[in-house]
């Protein structure tokens, strides 16, 4: 889950790292402060990033310019987010802009402080150091990292301030990603941070989320298992099918959880198609997972008629075919069901015919 | 030979009373492997199939000090606590079947196992099975089991358990038999890597060829793939990387797996399978040709 900037900065707050003076602007409740006539910043609260880039961030001073230009930020889409919200922040002027982060790096499998006398670089060009989880985290490892990263002598202490207080967030609050970019030092020697940057991770916030990601096509996609998932929808792409979306199910999951993952993918709009695949379950009850599907396919209105191809294998997986069979014959569904005989590019292309067939769309060469 | 898992195996199930500890336990011994002993804290001096379980590690290694594998199948949140009971106690294998295990508890754990010598497989492992020989964990049910994995030259990495067995079979049905499967987990930090694991199967004269299947996001198939350029592994492989159709979907997304994740220019569909096929690695394109790769490579 990712935080907006505002709310990484109240988590700053919380912790003791410095933060600008602001206020939160929601849409058509104007805030008035007395400081909002110093030259302020403004921020769409979105949660893509280089905002100065595509005109997310705007400057203005006196109550009729900041008036003015929120007006127009409100009624922009930048990096395809509606504005909601503008941070209202006093601006800063910052002598230096360093960067500084918190982040888990696969390469040495353990987090890294990231640190840069250079801000707005990003991650890229900062220096990083390992954290060894094994021994204690001691405040002589920040500072040998502030040192190698080529700060000055007289900003080791109170960037060790930040770099403490940064950390505390990480591991507290299991963050993926903690970032300051740009922590301003200010000619008095004070560090404010100028933006927020927290991602939480989601096992912590919502363990065992099913994730959907809509990909604008009309062949609706329940795909068993995260590896057998992306594979399948590579090889529909490959065979030029359009997936509308992406979801998986993993585990062993109760039909309830199918059943309604079901409704919720057959639901879209203008498909032409379902494709259920998965590869070979070690484990998985095929039976419990395809009775969910039935559920939920019975509960679908307006009922669909368009092609249904499944594709599945593992424990229980003969009873759950002859169950499909007499869904079939009785409730006339468009099934096809096959197992680990018919490969997942094999099933891909059977998708893309019945969904495709007599339709005009020309078909992808394989 | 094999790697990891062997007739040697003795096994002790952490969480041996949950559900899926108790098919685990049940599908291990199914197989033949030898299941020593169970633990869970409070439920002590109960059986499980015959096992019997303690309410720790120290008192059912003093009972069974043949105990040298743990399978890890407690939930989510007590992981962390029983990976570091397990490598207080020396066991020197331990498979985290458990998913959800958050990025924070993963990274404690892989720095403690390491600073103690401690090999970890997980978290979100399907299992490791040597076939004929023994299994850990969760992989090749019992009810397609002799569909799935048979004894032989090949050696099987993956990120993803689903994706270990559909391996399996394709290899199987081809008569292409396994050393060694091992299900490494599909998450951002894990015990065991590919390149890990390739370092064990480049000692073991059975494993003759390796099949890797990798996704989108992380590091760790380049990583496996500068093992391959630095000649640390020089036994062929052939490798298939899931996660094509991401090339145009934003950066940052999650997909399946939790380390599966759509990055700006670094872990992406291209700079896995570049720097795979830079190394030498032979890129499959579709799982079905897998098998027909290790035949001509292994003319077999």
């Amino acid at each position: 889950m990712n935080l907006y900037e505002y709310e990484g900065k109240k988590l700053f707050s919380r912790y003791g790292i410095a933060i600008p003076r602001s206020v939160l602007w929601r849409k058509g409740n104007e805030p008035r402060r007395q400081w909002m006539k110093n030259p302020v910043v403004l921020k769409a609260q979105i949660l893509a990033g280089e905002r100065k880039k595509t005109g997310g961030i705007l400057f203005a001073s006196g109550a009729a310019d900041v008036a003015r230009r929120s007006r127009a930020l409100f009624r922009k889409i930048v990096a395809g987010e509606a504005v909601k919200n503008i941070l209202v922040e006093e601006r800063v002027l910052s002598a230096h802009e360093w960067y500084v982060s918190f982040s888990y790096d696969t390469a040495r499998r353990a987090p890294v402080l990231a640190l840069s006398p250079r801000g707005g670089t990003g991650i890229a060009h900062a220096h990083t150091t390992a954290i060894d989880l094994s021994s204690g985290v001691e405040d002589f490892l920040f500072r040998d990292a502030i040192r190698s990263a080529g700060f000055q002598r007289e900003d080791i202490f109170p960037l060790l301030g930040v770099v403490k207080k940064l950390w505390s967030i990480f591991w507290n609050e299991s963050a993926l990603l903690a970032e300051i970019n740009p922590l301003f030092r200010l000619s008095s020697g004070e560090l404010v941070a100028g933006d927020a940057k927290i991602i939480f991770d989601d096992e912590k916030v919502s363990p065992g989320a099913r994730r959907f990601i809509a990909l604008g096509g009309d062949i609706a996609i329940l795909a068993s298992g995260g590896g057998a998932s992306l594979l399948s929808i590579d090889a529909l792409v490959r065979v030029g099918g359009r997936p509308a979306n992406y979801t998986e199910y993993s585990g062993n999951p109760p039909a309830s959880v199918v059943r309604a993952l079901t409704k919720k993918v057959l639901s879209q709009k203008g498909l032409r198609g379902c494709w259920v695949v998965g590869g070979t379950a070690n484990f998985t009850d095929i039976y419990e997972t395809l009775s969910g599907f039935v559920a939920g396919l019975r509960e679908v209105r307006p009922r669909p008629r368009y092609p249904i191809v499944i594709r599945r294998d593992g424990p229980r997986q003969r009873e759950a075919f002859r169950t499909l069979e007499r869904v079939r014959e009785d409730e006339g569904y468009q099934l096809y069901f096959s197992g680990s005989e018919t490969s997942l590019s094999e099933s891909a292309r059977a998708m893309v015919e019945h969904s495709y067939r007599n339709t005009g769309v020309r078909r992808a060469r394989k | 030979m094999s790697i990891l898992v062997d007739k040697k195996t003795r096994v002790l199930i952490q969480g041996i009373t949950g559900h899926e500890g108790a098919r685990a336990c049940r599908e291990m011994l199914s197989y033949g492997t030898r299941v020593l002993a169970g633990v869970t804290p409070g439920k002590g001096g109960r059986k499980i199939e015959g096992v019997p379980v303690y309410d720790g590690i120290r008192e059912a290694i003093l009972r069974h000090p043949g105990i040298n594998t743990s399978l890890i199948a407690v939930p989510a949140l007590f992981v962390r606590d029983a990976a570091a009971e397990a490598i207080k106690n020396k066991i020197s294998l331990i498979n985290i079947l458990t998913e959800h295990v958050t990025v924070r508890d993963s990274a404690w754990i892989v720095a403690r196992s390491r600073s103690r010598g401690v090999r970890v497989v997980g978290p979100s492992s399907v299992g490791i099975i040597s076939p004929g020989k023994g299994k850990v964990g969760s992989i090749g049910s019992s009810a397609v089991e002799k569909k799935i994995f048979s004894p032989g030259p090949v050696g099987i990495i993956s990120k993803s358990g689903g994706m270990t067995a559909e391996i399996g079979v394709l290899l199987t049905r081809a008569g292409i038999g396994q050393s060694t499967a091992v299900g490494i987990g599909g998450d951002q930090i894990i015990g065991s890597d590919f390149a890990d694991l390739l370092t064990l199967f480049e000692r073991d004269p059975a494993t003759q060829a390796v099949v890797l299947f990798g996704e989108v996001g992380g590091s760790y198939e380049e990583e496996a793939a500068r093992l391959i350029s630095q000649r640390k592994f020089t036994k062929p492989v052939v490798a298939i990387i899931a996660g094509y159709f991401t090339k145009d979907i934003a950066p940052a997304t999650v997909l399946g797996h939790a380390g599966a994740i759509v990055s700006r220019g670094r872990g992406g569909y291209y700079s896995k399978v570049l720097a795979l096929k830079k190394a030498g690695v032979h890129v499959a394109s579709t799982l079905e040709d897998i098998p027909k790769i290790i035949k001509s490579i292994l003319r077999l």
